[in-house]
């Protein structure tokens, strides 16, 4: 075991390979997070203004929506988890990222890939597949991007100087080798050599619920298994619990797709099984959330001090919320009333913004100072930051799932014309602009902060108060090098 | 886990198995399903798109429809589907044969689409209408309009015959008529071709043999 000091000056070592390139991915997606927060306000407007936008073609709403999802899950999400992944992977392997300018070059031709394909879903170029919207013409770039990134990654694994494995290094390694793999299957299988009728919209569910699962829960649950015991200065609590959850939520998840498809035209095996799947999954984020939960008990007084701890909380909250719901929807009797309703918005969008986007939050409060030496420039914008996204986050839950329950007993009942169920609604959607404009004010101040903290230029940091190291972490922390 | 080999192999063998259990097998089982053959009348059914309506085919997936409506009618007891008048039975996987891309859509912030054309109301007229204005032919919607799909043209003494006739506050300026363009038309093909009718025998009710008249 490394002294301190040598720990310390190994950290920095680390980090110091690290900057550019995650620096970087994370401020793009901090571009990506602005630019699509506001499309997806916009899209949320025209629900209840549709003249909003209405005479262009760029912005109908058929086209804002999923490029404005398209933005976030590929633009901000990837972006984050690229940078945020790459650092702790190095950081656990106690490894220097080397030849980061390829990472430069990959992450260019990411957003390049990602701005074509923005751009080509506004123009009318969207192949109007969930999440797989990005005309082909970027399915080349981006995958060439991501296999310099991936190969990153996993080399950096292999290349490690410790000895023990742990958890967060499993998930990442798992999403790292999942999401190219779910990525070219659903290409191949929809585009290249299309599969017929309606196995399409199974290979559609089986990618979709894949690129949540297996891409960015695992990301989030690396943030959390790490920053948890790091902040606190103390170990996970039970041994044999987090390999067991590791394994019962990724084998539950990849069968779960098909829980997407009740009551839809595929043969009954198919959302059967992804139910059962479902139900596999509840003890493992029964085990995942004692492990975690565990670590935090009894420490609640740290999420005043640590703005990270506090989004890492704020994640963990929304893993167990999104896992309730997505339990809930892959019933039948449940999924009769709320399928096609905002609640199944709901659910993606507890995954990605409230599991994932938080915790990534949590993440870049913590590593941003490390790479550049300085700390965040504004208290302010980060309490701006962590209190509008949980408040937004609130209200936008509480909305869809009230309007999601309403409108799914006016849909059920035939005796409502559309017109008075569209009347009814409304007023939620009204309510769901409000709370994404408070998480896009959140974005904002998160991304002046960030520009002007990573700025060279310009005075001290006036922020300590929201970085300050707890004691314990001078030690080397009790998971080995990192 | 001390060993990075047994976990690659088990992160190899969860996702191979996920791919192999649920997209193989069901390519396999209903992969190679094709059209079905009336022993009546010898026709191949579901019949396939005519070419414009394969081109709005296209024009409904470069707009986006399937953001706000769906295509599955849902059995008869598990949702109000048919009670709605969507559709008179299920969508069965065969119905699906004859698009080239499937978009069943998971949002209803508008009605499902799967037999638009097979409503009473439902004409080229009334599409037409609902897509330069849709509230004046479906008063409350919040469905945006797709005037873009039209030509604004100056009026002459020999109006196009296919100038859309609308009146009060949704008319023409004076001396404009507003006339389709040629997605407009491909879109309405589409729509009008949106009919799923033919009884096949995975569609009927498995406990109720009961014919159903219609929608209500």
């Amino acid at each position: 075991m490394n002294s301190p000091d040598n720990n310390r000056l190994e950290q920095q070592e680390i980090d110091a390979s690290a900057k550019w390139p995650v620096l970087t991915f994370l401020g793009s997606a901090l571009c990506w997070l602005v630019l699509g927060g506001a499309l997806q306000l916009g899209a949320a407007l025209q629900l209840h203004t549709p003249a909003f936008l209405g005479g262009c073609e760029w912005f109908t709403y058929g086209r804002l929506a999923p490029a404005a999802q398209n933005a976030l899950v590929y633009g901000w999400g990837m972006n984050a988890a690229f940078g945020f992944g790459l650092w702790l992977m190095a950081r656990l392997s106690a490894s220097a990222l080397r030849h980061g300018g390829w990472l430069f070059v990959a992450a260019q031709f990411w957003n390049l890939g990602i701005t074509l394909g923005v751009l080509g879903i506004l123009t009318g170029a969207s192949t109007s597949f969930e999440l797989l919207e990005l005309p082909r013409f970027v399915t080349v770039l981006l995958l060439v991007a991501y296999a310099l990134i991936g190969l990153w990654a996993v080399s950096t694994f292999c290349l490690r100087n410790t000895e023990h494995v742990y958890v967060s290094q499993w998930y990442l390694f798992g999403a790292a080798f999942w999401f190219p793999w779910l990525y070219t299957v659903a290409q191949v299988m929809l585009f290249q050599a299309p599969v017929r009728g309606a196995l399409q919209p199974l290979v559609n569910a089986w990618y979709v619920n894949g690129l949540y699962g297996l891409w960015f829960v695992p990301v989030a649950l690396a943030a959390a298994y790490y920053f948890l015991p790091k902040i606190l200065g103390r170990p996970l609590n039970y041994f044999y619990l987090p390999a067991a959850g590791f394994w019962c939520l990724v084998v539950a998840t990849a069968f779960s797709g098909g829980s997407r498809l009740i009551g839809g035209p595929v043969p009954s095996w198919v959302a059967t099984l992804g139910t059962v799947a479902n139900f596999v999954a509840v003890p493992a984020v029964v085990m995942i959330s004692m492990t975690l939960f565990g670590t935090l008990a009894g420490r609640y007084a740290a999420l005043k001090e640590s703005i990270t701890l506090r989004f890492v909380f704020l994640g963990l909250l929304g893993f167990v919320a999104a896992s309730l719901l997505n339990f809930a929807l892959s019933l039948r009797s449940v999924a009769v009333l709320l399928q096609f309703t905002l609640v199944g918005e709901l659910r993606d969008w507890l995954l990605f913004y409230g599991c994932f986007s938080t915790m990534m939050f949590g993440a870049a409060y913590f590593i941003v100072p490390r790479l550049t030496g300085r700390a965040w420039r504004s208290g302010a914008l980060v309490r701006a930051h962590c209190g509008a996204t949980a408040l937004g986050l609130v209200v936008l839950t509480v909305t869809l799932l009230a309007a999601g329950w309403q409108q799914g007993k006016l849909l059920n009942d035939p005796a409502v014309p559309f017109a008075d169920l569209t009347k009814a609604m409304l007023p939620w959607f009204t309510a769901r602009s409000v709370a994404l404009m408070l998480l896009a004010v959140g974005h904002l101040a998160f991304f002046v902060n960030f520009c002007w903290s990573v700025c060279p230029f310009g005075s001290a940091a006036e922020a300590p108060a929201e970085f300050h190291l707890p004691p314990a972490m001078s030690l080397p922390a009790k998971e080995g090098h990192a | 886990m001390k060993n990075g080999l047994t976990l690659f192999l088990g992160v190899f063998a969860t996702l191979a198995l996920s791919w192999a259990g649920v997209l193989l097998t069901a390519q396999r089982q209903f992969g190679g399903l094709a059209q079905y053959k009336d022993p009546a009348d010898e026709s191949l059914n579901p019949a396939a798109l005519s070419g414009i309506a394969d081109q709005g085919r296209m024009v409904y997936q470069d707009l986006g429809c399937v953001s706000c409506h769906t295509q599955q009618v849902r059995r008869e007891g598990f949702g109000a589907d048919i009670g709605r008048g969507w559709g008179t039975r299920q969508s069965v996987a065969r119905d699906y044969l004859r698009e080239k891309t499937v978009l069943i859509g998971q949002a209803r912030l508008g009605p499902d689409l799967r037999n638009a054309a097979a409503r009473p109301y439902a004409d080229a007229e009334y599409f037409y209408n609902l897509l330069y204005a849709p509230q004046s032919v479906a008063p409350g919607t919040n469905m945006p309009s797709y005037d873009f799909l039209f030509d604004v043209r100056p009026a002459s003494d020999q109006p196009s015959p296919h100038a859309l006739r609308l009146t009060g506050r949704f008319a023409p300026a004076p001396g404009t008529q507003i006339v389709p363009s040629r997605r407009a038309d491909e879109l309405v093909a589409y729509l009008l071709s949106l009919k799923d009718t033919y009884d096949y025998p995975e569609a009927r009710p498995f406990v109720e043999p009961k014919q159903k008249e219609g929608g209500h």
